[in-house]
């Protein structure tokens, strides 16, 4: 044993940092970080609301929110020089094209003007922007570390993960949300670096606010009544998630037709939540303190009013939003489908009286669910999002309704989630092992042939055959001898007649065989659409041709076998 | 010509001096400009392990009515045809994204700050960033149009000057013109050390088929030799070594000729790939 022992030294010496162990490590750092940020924001609402709420006694307390989103958007634009945007589909964005690169000052800026958005009163949630600034700080560790593409996006994973498991204290609805939303792909790879930093996100969390639940309840007594409820809340839901998506774009495309600075529209957004507010207090801010007592069923609102207060509370997020202040649409779909729920418990009681069903308390906490499946289309992220957030396993089978019905129809009427539906439309969302990631990760570069023999276009075809000869391809490009202008191609295929008849090789020239409409590409083009014309015209081969000059050819076997390594790369299971 | 040369063109009497150089460069080289004209004053380049946000300085966007027809009439004027760039991936709305897949890019010292700051022993920090992440090397531009007949590469015997050194092969065996070497001799370093680095490196045979000329100083200051460097040569260095430290620091050398000179400036930076032509 001792000798045993005696050689320990010299083999730890030999023990080399393995590449999973490096992400394992990375992740709970990339964890705590995140799990710091999302406490600072959580801490910095905290008191600017309770400054804000001293000025709410004035009559031009309105003009708070407006003046707090133009803060927003002069600190985004003007100090900090950030495009705006919601945050997590800048995050989506950057892992689908650039191996997850982000800007280091995304990791202070999100947080800053999303709390002077909402601190100041404007209908907006601060997990969006934490998941940003998480991501961010994630992407820097790995730019710090020299770490590749994998690596980097699995630790934009970790900061994501973190910063939502922090401000919810929930870290297993982290590490589904970043799975679901952020990354769309479940590998182990992935997974452990992010659930440690779920953990560490957390723990952080549980450090500085104790092990709080956020929307903690008595608990409810769930009969098949309500799991049958569930599907019909589903659809209201479905509906509502709906309303709010539209309602979001509308209002920037509203906005964007204003001719004024982006801070003046945002100004303008957050003076009108703040006339909004003076009807409805329940929509300002990220809403939590309604949310809570729509839970334990103290919500003394009448039927109508809940339902009222759906329709005013998108009305605030989009003007918040859609105007140009910060923030995340997370807690505003809460508060949605908390009153949703609420609504649709109170209209059924009131149609229904006999029907036996648990509570509104519970029903709040199902549309919650039913709208965050709904607007993220993320059923899991949905349940387990809510689970953890009331400490409710109970009312399990029922959340899984309500966000398997929510989902479905959401995604009927609106096949890209809230996040993902711009870069669908601008066909930007490109998840790993798809053809359309697969064709991005390729460049025209890597894929050119350069063996090919060029041919004047005065060459006889005498003179073409001998060039023929010494040739492996079935493409000659013509150029012209003195400028070395691009003519045109000569194929093999459509001048074979010639070739075999001797006559013709002293009367005909090459100018006359070639084709001189052949499509080519140039730089810039995309492959996928290259791959597109290729498919329509029925072409193996395309030439590149820059400036006028000929470059090389693009096959499409070339093409195809690239493409079949870099899928190889993509889905296979090393870090 | 498949080479590419990047330029963001600023439709200034400025910006023209500047797009002067890198047509110029293009003519020499048989390279293509790619011309990008910004609508927005912010645009990203996402290299390999980095991300670096350009923000122009406002009079990039000054009369852009008639900057595609500026800057079509200057590359035509000298025989060639610019491919003006559009974006098609933003980050955000007003957020392009630029390729970063070009062979060479031209700019002015900075191209965030106002042009009355620019001078000469400063080079702004996007384009610094840009030099460390690119595998392109930057035609830093002089301020006004400047012909130049032959390349002078700063060697020192390190990687970065082993870089320089393949680029301005590279350069002088496309465009044909007298290629110089420029040594400041280190202490306790003799000429067959430098030679041994550039045999070593691989490049023995294109030192003797290039090079025409070797300036070694053997003592001296740097600023006084850099008198013998022709003011019709353009410049090639390397920036950056590798490591941590070397990562953040130019090089004081390369700090030095930039304060020095006002020659056109060629920079490889640390991940400058040689494209051997």
């Amino acid at each position: 044993m001792l000798k045993g022992l005696r050689r320990l030294p010299s083999k730890l010496l030999t023990i080399q940092p393995d590449d999973r162990l490096t992400l394992m490590v990375a992740g709970v750092m990339v964890g705590i970080a995140s799990g710091l940020a999302a406490l600072a924001l959580n801490r910095s609402l905290e008191a600017m609301l309770e400054f804000v709420h001293h000025l709410s006694k004035y009559p031009w307390a309105f003009v708070v929110p407006g003046l707090g989103a133009a803060a927003s958007a002069i600190f985004l634009d003007h100090i900090m020089k950030e495009g705006a945007g919601h945050g997590v589909p800048e995050v989506i964005y950057a892992v689908s094209r650039y191996g997850g690169l982000l800007r280091l000052r995304s990791s202070i800026t999100r947080l800053v003007s999303s709390c002077l958005t909402i601190g100041s009163g404007g209908s907006a949630g601060p997990e969006a922007p934490v998941v940003m600034s998480g991501a961010a700080i994630g992407s820097n560790i790995a730019k710090l570390f020299n770490m590749n593409d994998r690596q980097r996006v699995t630790l934009v994973g970790c900061g994501a993960a973190g910063a939502i498991s922090a401000i919810f204290n929930a870290p297993i609805a982290g590490l589904v949300f970043v799975l679901e939303v952020v990354l769309g792909e479940w590998s182990i790879v992935n997974i452990v670096p992010i659930a440690l930093a779920s953990v560490a996100g957390t723990e952080v969390s549980r450090f500085f606010n104790g092990n709080q639940i956020a929307f903690s309840h008595a608990g409810f007594d769930i009969g098949v009544a309500d799991t049958v409820a569930a599907a019909g809340l589903g659809l209201a839901t479905a509906l509502f998630s709906i309303l709010l998506t539209r309602a979001m774009r509308s209002m920037h495309h509203v906005s964007e037709g204003v001719k004024l600075p982006k801070w003046g529209r945002a100004a303008i957004g957050g003076c009108l939540v703040g006339l909004l507010t003076l009807l409805f207090p329940d929509v300002q801010g990220e809403g939590y303190h309604a949310i809570r007592e729509m839970i334990v069923g103290a919500y003394d609102g009448a039927f109508q009013l809940a339902a009222i207060a759906i329709f005013a509370k998108i009305l605030a997020t989009s003007l918040t939003l859609g105007w140009g202040g910060s923030g995340g649409i997370f807690a505003p779909s809460l508060v949605v489908g908390s009153f949703t729920g609420l609504a649709f418990y109170r209209g059924v009681t009131l149609l229904w009286p006999s029907i036996p069903l648990v509570g509104e308390g519970c029903f709040a906490l199902l549309g919650m669910a039913g709208l965050i499946s709904g607007i993220l289309q993320a059923p899991l992220t949905g349940i387990f999002l809510i689970v953890q957030i009331t400490g409710g396993y109970e009312v399990i089978l029922p959340l899984i309704v309500v966000s398997a019905v929510s989902t479905t129809i959401t995604h009927y009427f609106e096949p890209a989630s809230f996040y993902m539906k711009d870069l669908v439309d601008r066909g930007q969302l490109l998840r790993p092992g798809t053809d359309a990631r697969v064709l991005n990760d390729l460049s025209l570069g890597e894929l050119i042939e350069k063996d090919c023999l060029v041919v004047s276009p005065h060459m006889t075809l005498r003179e073409f055959v001998d060039v023929v000869k010494r040739s492996r391809r079935n493409h000659f490009p013509v150029e012209e001898p003195e400028s070395g202008d691009f003519l045109g191609m000569v194929d093999l295929s459509e001048v074979r007649p010639y070739l075999f008849d001797t006559i013709m090789y002293d009367a005909v020239v090459v100018e006359q065989i070639m084709d001189s409409k052949v499509k080519h590409i140039t730089y810039g083009d995309e492959l996928a659409e290259v791959l597109h014309i290729m498919d329509i015209d029925g072409l193996f081969s395309m030439p590149l041709v820059v400036n006028r000059r000929f470059v090389g050819m693009i096959s499409k076997a070339t093409l195809l076998d690239k493409y079949r390594k870099e899928l190889m790369v993509q889905t296979t299971d090393n870090p | 010509m498949d080479t590419q040369l990047f330029h963001i063109f600023r439709n200034t009497p400025t910006g023209r001096e500047t797009f002067l150089q890198s047509i110029y460069f293009c003519h020499l080289l048989g390279a293509s400009p790619v011309v990008y004209v910004p609508k927005h004053t912010k645009f990203l380049m996402y290299f390999e392990k980095d991300v670096v946000q350009v923000d122009l300085d406002g009079s990039y966007l000054s009369a852009s009515e008639t900057a595609e027809k500026h800057a079509r009439e200057l590359a035509e004027a000298e025989g060639l045809e610019p491919k003006f760039f559009n974006p098609k991936n933003f980050t955000a709305s007003t957020l392009p994204d630029i390729p970063v897949d070009f062979d060479f890019m031209c700019c002015p010292r900075s191209i965030s700050d106002l042009t009355s700051k620019i001078g000469l022993g400063y080079i702004g920090s996007r384009v610094r960033r840009i030099i460390r992440s690119a595998r392109f090397p930057v035609l830093i531009s002089s301020p006004s149009f400047r012909q130049w007949h032959s390349v002078t590469v700063f060697f020192g015997g390190s990687g970065n000057a082993v870089n320089a050194l393949k680029l301005g092969v590279r350069i002088a065996r496309k465009t044909g013109v007298k290629l110089r070497l420029f040594t400041q001799v280190e202490a306790g370093m003799t000429r067959d050390d430098y030679e041994r680095a550039i045999i070593e490196s691989g490049l023995g045979d294109d030192m003797s088929e290039y090079v025409d000329d070797w300036l070694l100083f053997f003592g001296g200051r740097l600023e006084e030799n850099l008198y013998d460097v022709p003011h019709d040569s353009l410049l090639v260095v390397g920036a950056y070594g590798h490591g941590l430290i070397r990562d953040i620091l130019f090089g004081s050398k390369v700090e030095t000729i930039q304060s020095v000179m006002p020659n056109n400036l060629m920079v490889a930076g640390p991940n400058y790939v040689d494209h051997a032509v």
